[in-house]
């Protein structure tokens, strides 16, 4: 069984890791094919993970709302959020119109997904200016100068700043693409050099958390 | 300070320091509604950055493939809404054969839809002028499987049609035929991964677009020539729309960003004042007791 469970995922691994890392550098036409039908194959996975997303979300809530934990209200009002919209998108076969005129599931995403996600997002200005009053404060010479460059930005990214500030429009640019891009770049770098030693302690077996648990 | 009794002055810093949220909350919906109902209409200089991605699309010749992934969801609809607006406007303007698609599926209706309604606008017809191919799983995936194979990852588009027979898609068989392509992300998959993915490997030209959060962080790609051009936020669609000469959202909107912006400035600032007051009145009172 652990021969099963752990040796040949670590195996698969292995072999197909290494294999496409080559396979970048060999532009011959069977490795191109080969590439073609792994995206492909990616693809259908990624349709099957959907799925099993989905089915995941019902059982974490359809176990809240059968033994009543608190705040099983809103799991009840999700489960039937998302069937209403399952029925009502297979219903309109995944169309939000058709021929011009909205279907249903064009109606609940039109007037129920959009406006919700918007004003989800759109509320985050009201909170980000009140974090800001009651955070963002010169404690020390970092945070002083954090401040500053914010400011500066802030101002130069809008017309009003410009106008006020002709200066400052010129001084946003040149923070952005001199301070703000060499310590992108650097943290890029970093990240990169981080996941490239991460894919190979995968391919090699070294790191095997994404295995999951359970017993040896 | 207002008192004469320096505990009254202590008590005025220290409760502004803690004045209630929702007063902020309403400086701030005023701040945003009132240039909304009233707009003043400050010129908007043009950026470097977004000059970019327009000089190319003015550059391309008629008949060239343009494809544009709509990479964000009603979210991000206030800022990459309008910069998708302008850019089909130019793109059917200079009588490109326009590929849309979109790698995240809650943005599919959202991006169907502005493709429809510009392209009405603008007199062009579905299959012949422009193609919107929909959404596929599989994120990164699909980039590479358009890359190898542009029927293989979108045998049809988003109304059924096969794409093998579709005018606008002649002579197109891969990503490698694409002329330019624009990136409009909020997120991931998005700018970093059409670069990564699609134009490192199958060699078209690419610019971006991204929500105002995200554009610091596509500094480097834009800097080393990666891409193009970036429209960055509300401020870059205003741009495009300035460039395009078209007065649309996100014109509309830079008064509504340029106050608010004023007031959490002049907000900060106070927040120091009042804490610096506060401090140095805490040092004189320790001195004193001392």
């Amino acid at each position: 069984m652990i021969f099963l469970r752990r040796q040949i995922p670590l195996l698969i691994t292995l072999i197909t890791g290494l294999v496409f890392a080559g396979q970048y550098y060999v532009p011959h036409p069977a490795s191109e094919q080969m590439l073609t039908s792994v995206t492909k194959w990616l693809q259908i996975i990624g349709g099957f993970a959907l799925v099993l997303g989905v089915s995941s979300l019902f059982h974490v809530h359809a176990v809240k709302i059968r033994r009543k934990e608190a705040g099983w209200g809103y799991s009840f009002v999700l489960y039937v959020g998302m069937l209403g919209t399952i029925a009502v998108g297979l219903w309109s076969n995944g169309k939000e119109a058709v021929d011009g005129a909205m279907t249903a599931f064009g109606w609940i995403y039109n007037f129920m997904m959009v406006p919700l996600q918007s004003t989800m997002f759109a509320i985050l200005a009201f909170f980000i200016a009140s974090a800001a009053y009651r955070s963002f404060r010169a404690r020390s010479r970092e945070a002083a100068v954090l401040l500053i460059a914010a400011v500066i930005v802030m101002m130069g990214r809008v017309p009003l700043g410009e106008y006020l500030i002709p200066l400052s429009g010129d001084l946003s640019q040149w923070i952005l693409n001199v301070l703000n891009a060499s310590v992108r770049r650097a943290i890029l770098i970093g990240v990169s050099l981080g996941t490239v030693a991460l894919s190979i302690k995968i391919i090699f077996g070294m790191e095997r958390s994404y295995l999951g648990g359970g017993k040896e | 300070m207002l008192g004469d009794d320096e505990g009254e002055t202590v008590s005025f810093t220290e409760r502004m320091l803690k004045i209630d949220r929702r007063i902020i909350f309403l400086v701030i919906g005023f701040c945003t509604l009132l240039p909304l109902l009233y707009p003043v209409g400050l010129p908007i200089k043009i950026s470097q950055e977004v000059r970019g991605v327009y000089d190319h699309i003015e550059s391309l010749p008629e008949g060239s493939a343009f494809l544009l992934s709509l990479d964000f969801d009603p979210a991000s609809k206030p800022e990459l809404h309008p910069q998708s607006i302008s850019l089909l406007r130019h793109a059917f303007r200079k009588n490109l054969r326009v590929i849309a698609l979109t790698l995240w599926v809650s943005g599919t209706g959202m991006a169907d839809q502005v493709i429809t309604q510009v392209a009405r606008e603008m007199g062009k017809e579905n299959g012949k002028d422009y193609v919107f191919l929909g959404w596929s799983p599989g994120g990164t995936a699909v980039i590479i499987n358009m890359g190898q194979d542009l029927y293989g990852a979108f045998p049809a588009d988003y109304n059924g049609k096969p794409t093998k027979e579709l005018p606008v898609l002649h002579g197109i068989t891969n990503l490698r035929d694409v002329n330019y392509a624009v990136s409009l992300g909020a997120g991931r998959p998005g700018v970093e991964e059409w670069y990564v993915f699609g134009k490192d490997k199958y060699k078209f030209e690419m610019g971006g677009g991204c929500t105002g959060v995200m554009a610091p962080g596509l500094y480097p790609l834009l800097r080393s020539g990666q891409i193009n051009g970036l429209i960055g936020g509300l401020r870059g669609a205003a741009e495009y729309e300035t460039l395009m000469g078209q007065r649309g959202r996100a014109i509309a909107g830079m008064d509504a960003q340029s106050a608010t912006h004023l007031a959490i400035i002049v907000l900060v600032i106070m927040c120091n004042l009042f804490y610096f007051s506060s401090r140095s009145r805490a040092r004189s009172q320790g001195q004193a007791g001392a």
